[in-house]
């Protein structure tokens, strides 16, 4: 017994000397690799294609502040974080950084003090980026970016989130691979494409589930369940590969036109991704865009056929598409303009038929398709509800100049009527998704146009 | 003292239809551009959205999308003799109002001129004679050719998103298409948009008689749309609801749908809304402009926007009565032909049938705006003007375009306009209607013009625009000529009963009932300076730097709706200002 | 059966609910609309006319689009709240027109509109004159007389024969128009009160989608409507 209480003692001494190490003892920044020339100069351009490629406006900017002086609250499971000012502002920015202090915050997720980063910031994917678009968009942040004094909020979490240090456990679950960029096996253009996707893009912080400890399951392209489909905040981010996916169904160029513009053939982005085709993808070179969609495209290994250009300008009139057999019997009924048809079918007539047509096909780049849309058969009901009740916006793009906006119909529908609709619609031209109710309904309308 | 605004290269006063094709072209050549729109902002979404906008009460019968006449307007007599009084209310025609102009309340009717109709004044002495020509018709050849404007014709085309089917396609000649449209280098953007019922029956009987129908162009989309812009348009879906409403499903083709998104991306182009120029001011020597002086509303303060290039681009009347308030021109005296400002006024002649059956179903609310399909065969190139007596001609059309039941309710003749024996009309002939419209030829005379109001102002103090016009024996008799020709057609599709409407000798024009916003003339296009206000680049003869948009340059109205006209005349302008004018400016002929 | 001004003619009621649920079939299909009765006509709190005046138009309404016979009528269809707000709005006070004087009401009709009154104006003035009208040729004012007579009094003023001053000559025609305009408009001004109008004629009112119609030929299309807020019918 004496002996047991001994080696118990013994072991309470260790474990508290570890937590205090772990607690106190300061992590190690990750080394480059490959440290650049002294002399290298990133080209011209190149830092803001990074901060575009990266969507860092999309965190760092809030809705009515300046360009990348943060302030925008970030809405996580652990309560609100608020991004920082990262332009080179000396007292509230990262004027005072060394270009060791910023590659440690992408690629380690470390303040300069040693703080850990709460994950928000997706250094599990901008570590995979190259050293050389780090040193670019630092550069551009430091030069290129005017100083801004904003002074932001403090993210304050509640007990235990707000003890950042347990971040350094979280990472080493988290930190399986990287730093850098490992291509995969496929042609160049798809490693382009690759390295876009899994680093500055960061796509699989939506798209790849996450873990049980909340981590990104699946990072990198060699990973099970890499773009897999993720749930983010109540949102469906739909799996970007597999059989099923409307990217298994996608030709290269409506994926590429789909990142450009936010539109294509069958869909349109809007919520999150709307955001990131506004503030980033847009942004980009059709190249890259091609890059992007032909890895996307390629990453069960299939056939990638390159499009010769895609998002075009015009003229050019797209038919919209017929019933598929699937959907015909809806079509059909719909387009009977039958008295007897039910009350989600009349609601839908009432309010959708118009852009969405009694096929459920909508019109190629214009209006989403509804039959098999992963809004409106997702498991996440909020998305579709919140698109009915308040509307949506597909931004306007270089591309696709057009701002594309559906009004809402908070005021003409009532929480029923909306529930008996959403339901209808998840069982319409073959969809095959549960039913929702009012109360549902009713909680999305409370949260009114947060989302 | 006016508050001044930085200089700009272009001001561009209004901004619909040629406004915005002026701003998008003179944009890409990287100059500095401003745009002055009297109206409000306005877009698709909120202003034109479903269901709101679905309301024939608000924007069919109190005109809400319209100019206001408390804002804008004119005064009208029927001649000389007549004191002008105001146009208070609206009625015979309908400005628009706001970012988009009329360009966002059409029905989407878009045609080419015939190419007589270009130069018909050569075309009538060498057909039929100088004689013919009656007195007091300003009959005239435009300054440009049919061949000239067709590259524009086919480019505003592309950009407004047209749906329809050539009928002569480089000269040949294309069954199923309009065999007597002048020549199309291509085919349209997009196909016809699908036919209903009542054009169908039009179809058959017209072939049966020997005629060549064909579907109307329109200015709707038939398919989903991308324009050269990168412009969007969905496919409509006959929601009947075109004319004098915005389109809630981005198919009607309008400066909203086919431009202003892609314009609004250019840094150096802005617009303001809510200001109102009142005059273009001139250089002390008069041969230039300086920029404009305009009403701010927010600021209520009047503005100066100096500009090396003025762009009027608001609608036909405002544009004249900015020429005649600035002096661009000297006003014209029908009673010497001088002056040239507010010259040639023209019209349209219209009339049409309606047809009761009362065992057919219609569905008048199937419809859109430019529905139908059409006829030409008694256009202005068909008909034999010595042996019938007029010059002129109209296209027929018919198809479902609305069915809203406060404006669009035909009841046979004789239905009492109240009491039991209409509410049961109306129950008996809804949806049992159909009807064939004439749409037709207006020409300039002497007496029909523009000046300015002796008595009455507006808001800001400046003479309200005076209009002068009455209907003119020429084209009453070719409106009868359509009524003897359209009727034996009617009654060829046995209806229970049919109701003609078509002005005839002696009638004078009348304020109050809708006829058409196709009001053209004013600021003519000539050869020289003394036969009009501005050259064939729709410059001004006055001031070089004065460009002139729309229907105002319109010799004499044609046949058609004016839009495709004055679309392919916009594009015609702007490439010569951005291939001849820029690099040197200078007068242009 | 004589219907009485400002009282819904119950027969007429019951026929166009039938004719209703005869066209849309939705009694048995749709949940039952959560609607709030509206104040019965007589207990309307009205915006611009006066006592008289709303006697007047709830009287004159009937006739124009009387209860009897096929198909709702003026009362059914409230058409008289709809022209009191009206009246009372932007349409009424002719916020849009141009009003500047100099005027000259007795100009050609097709002048247009050419009297120094706005709608609201014509209404106050030409009602009492109107009704003495009646007093004098029939007896009592309008709305006191038998269907039968108001009819008479009405053709008269349409056709010319009351003596109304320039200003207020075009009464009737703004009377009628308003009327129907009630009759036909969307329900939330007030008039086409559960679109019975619509339902009548078969107008699918605010639905505006018809992408699966144009090609239909000669089919009667079946659905019953849907008004801007939603209502269905």
């Amino acid at each position: 017994m004496k002996t047991f209480l001994r080696i118990l003692a013994g072991l309470v001494i260790i474990g508290v000397v570890a937590l205090l190490a772990f607690i106190f003892v300061p992590v190690q920044r990750t080394e480059p690799a490959q440290a650049l020339a002294a002399d290298w100069e990133p080209a011209e351009g190149q830092g803001e294609y990074v901060l575009d490629a990266a969507d860092c406006v999309a965190c760092h900017t809030s809705d009515d502040g300046e360009r990348l002086a943060g302030g925008r609250a970030i809405a996580s499971p652990m309560g609100t974080i608020w991004s920082t000012n990262i332009t080179p502002d000396p007292e509230t920015g990262i004027g005072e950084w060394s270009y060791a202090d910023f590659r440690a915050a992408m690629v380690d997720g470390l303040e300069p003090d040693g703080t850990h980063l709460y994950p928000a910031m997706p250094y599990e994917n901008y570590r995979l980026m190259s050293e050389e678009d780090i040193r670019a968009l630092y550069d551009y942040l430091m030069t290129e970016v005017e100083p801004v004094s904003n002074e932001v909020q403090e993210t304050e979490l509640s007990f235990p989130f707000n003890l950042r240090f347990g971040i350094r456990a979280w990472n080493w679950l988290a930190l399986t691979h990287g730093p850098g960029f490992t291509p995969a096996d496929v042609p160049e253009l798809q490693q382009r494409g690759q390295y876009l996707v899994e680093g500055p893009g960061h796509c699989a912080a939506c798209h790849s589930p996450r873990s049980k400890f909340m981590s990104q399951d699946g990072v990198t392209a060699d990973e099970e369940n890499f773009l897999a489909g993720g749930v983010i905040d109540g949102w469906n981010a739909p799996a970007l590969r597999g059989e099923g996916s409307d990217l298994a169904k996608w030709s290269v160029g409506e994926v590429a036109a789909y990142l450009a513009t936010g539109r294509n053939a069958h869909s349109t982005a809007n919520g999150e991704m709307g955001l990131v085709v506004e503030h980033s993808l847009q942004k980009l070179t059709d190249e890259d865009v091609l890059a992007m969609a032909a890895f996307l495209k390629g990453v069960d290994g299939d056939a990638v056929d390159l499009p010769e250009s895609f998002a075009a300008a015009g003229p050019t009139s797209l038919e919209a598409a017929e019933a598929d057999e699937t959907g015909s019997a809806t079509a059909e009924m719909l387009a009977s303009a039958d008295p007897d048809m039910p009350l989600g079918a009349r609601l839908y007539m009432d309010n959708c038929i118009g852009c969405h047509f009694a096929t459920g096909k909508g019109a190629p780049e214009m209006f989403p398709e509804l039959q098999g849309n992963s809004m409106v058969v997702g498991s996440e009901t909020m998305p579709l509800i919140s698109v009915i009740l308040n509307g949506v916006e597909v931004p306007s793009t270089a591309k696709r100049p057009m701002s594309l906006r559906m009004q809402g119909y908070g005021e003409r529908l009532s929480d029923d009527e909306v529930a008996e609709l959403v339901t209808w619609l998840r069982g319409a031209w073959g969809n095959d998704a549960p039913a929702v109710s009012p109360a549902d309904v009713a909680k999305v309308r409370e949260a009114g146009e947060a989302h | 003292m006016a508050r001044q605004e930085k200089k700009k290269d272009v001001v561009i006063v209004g901004l619909g239809w040629t406004g915005s094709i002026a701003g998008i072209e003179l944009a890409q050549e990287g100059l500095d551009i401003v745009a002055l729109e009297r109206g409000h902002d306005q877009n698709t979404v909120p202003n034109f959205e479903y269901p709101q906008q679905i309301d024939e009460l608000k924007y069919g019968v109190r005109l809400k999308m319209m100019q206001k006449p408390s804002q804008q307007t004119v005064t009208v007599r029927r001649n000389g003799g007549e004191t002008a009084l105001p146009y208070r209310q609206l009625g015979s025609f309908l400005p628009g109002n706001g970012v988009g102009g009329a360009g966002t309340h059409w029905n989407g009717l878009n045609w080419r001129p015939q190419e007589v109709e270009l130069r018909l004044r050569s075309y009538v002495e060498e057909t039929f004679g100088a004689d013919i020509i009656p007195e007091g018709m300003n009959l005239g050849d435009y300054p440009v050719s049919y061949d000239e404007l067709e590259p524009f014709f086919t480019q505003f085309e592309k950009v407004a998103g047209i749906s329809g089917y050539a009928g002569n396609l480089n000269g040949e000649i294309r069954e199923g298409g309009n065999p007597f449209e002048g020549w199309r280098s291509e085919d349209f953007p997009m196909p016809p948009m699908p036919t209903t019922y009542d054009s169908s029956k039009f179809r058959d009987a017209a072939a049966a008689m020997g005629y060549h129908p064909f579907p109307a162009s329109a200015g709707i989309a038939s398919t989903s749309y991308v324009n050269p812009y990168g412009m969007q348009m969905g496919p409509c879906n006959f929601c009947g609801f075109c004319e004098r409403f915005g389109c809630y499903q981005y198919s009607k083709s309008s400066p909203q749908t086919t431009i202003l998104g892609a314009l609004k991306r250019y840094p150096n182009f802005e617009y303001r809304t809510q200001s109102e120029v009142l005059r273009v001011e001139l250089a002390e020597d008069g041969q230039t402009a300086t920029g404009v002086t305009y009403w701010d509303e927010a600021a209520q303060e009047e503005v100066f926007q100096p500009a090396d290039i003025v762009i009027l681009s608001s609608y036909q009347l405002n544009n004249v009565h900015l020429m005649l308030l600035s002096g661009l021109g000297e006003v014209y005296d029908p009673l010497t032909g001088e002056g040239t400002l507010g010259k040639n006024y023209a019209y349209q002649m219209n009339g049409g049938i309606s047809m009761f059956f009362k065992d057919e179903e219609f569905n008048p609310f199937v419809g859109h705006g430019a529905n139908g399909i059409c006829i030409d065969d008694f256009s202005i190139s068909q008909n034999d003007f010595g042996a019938e007596g007029f010059i002129g001609g109209s296209y027929w059309r018919s198809g479902t375009f609305n069915g809203q039941p406060i404006r669009n309710m035909p009841l046979p003749a004789g239905t009492p306009a109240w009491g039991a024996g209409w509410k049961q009309a109306i129950g008996e002939t809804y949806g049992h209607a159909m009807s064939i419209g004439s749409h037709g030829s207006h020409m300039a005379y002497a007496n029909n013009h523009l000046d300015l109001d002796p008595t009455y102002t507006d808001r800001h103090g400046r003479p309200l625009m005076r209009m002068t016009f009455n209907w003119q024996d020429n084209d009453l008799r070719m409106n009868q000529f359509m009524k003897s020709k359209m009727e034996p057609l009617a009654a060829s599709m046995n209806p229970d009963s049919m109701r003609a409407g078509f002005k005839g000798p002696g009638a004078e024009y009348d304020v109050r009932p809708y006829q058409t916003t196709h009001n053209t003339g004013g600021h003519i296009m000539s050869e020289n300076a003394r036969e009009g206000a501005v050259n064939r680049y729709c410059q001004s003869w006055k001031a070089h730097n004065v460009f002139a948009m729309g229907a105002g340059n319109f010799v004499q109205n044609t046949q058609y709706n004016p839009t495709g006209l004055v679309g392919g005349l916009a594009y015609h302008t702007v490439n010569a200002i951005r291939t001849q004018y820029l690099s040197n400016p200078r007068p242009l002929v | 059966m004589t219907d009485l001004p400002g009282y819904p003619s119950r027969r007429n009621f019951l026929k166009a609910s039938a004719a209703g649920v005869a066209l849309s079939g939705l009694a048995a299909q749709a949940k039952a609309q959560e609607t709030t009765p509206p104040v019965p006509l007589e207990d309307y709190d009205r915006a611009y006319l006066n006592a008289d005046e709303w006697a007047f138009v709830m009287a004159a309404t009937a006739r124009l689009i009387p209860s009897e016979g096929d198909g709702p009528g003026a009362i059914e269809t409230r058409v008289p709240v709809f022209i009191d707000l009206q009246l009372a709005g932007d349409y009424g006070s002719a916020d849009d027109w141009y009003m500047e004087g100099p005027h000259v009401p007795d100009a050609e009709p097709a002048r247009g509109w050419q009297t120094p009154l706005n709608p609201a104006e014509i209404y106050r003035k030409a009602i009492p004159v109107f009704n003495a009208w009646c007093e004098q040729t029939h007896g009592a004012a309008f709305a006191e007389l038998e269907a039968e007579t108001q009819d008479a009094a009405l053709t008269a003023l349409q056709d010319g024969d009351v003596a109304l001053d320039p200003e207020i000559r075009d009464f009737f025609s703004i009377l009628l128009a308003n009327t129907k305009e009630g009759y036909f408009a969307d329900p939330q001004y007030g008039g086409n009160h559960e679109m019975q109008s619509w339902v009548y004629i078969g107008f699918p009112g605010a639905r505006a989608a018809y992408r699966a119609w144009p090609e239909r030929h000669n089919e009667k299309y079946p659905l019953g409507p849907v008004s801007i807020s939603g209502e269905r019918a």
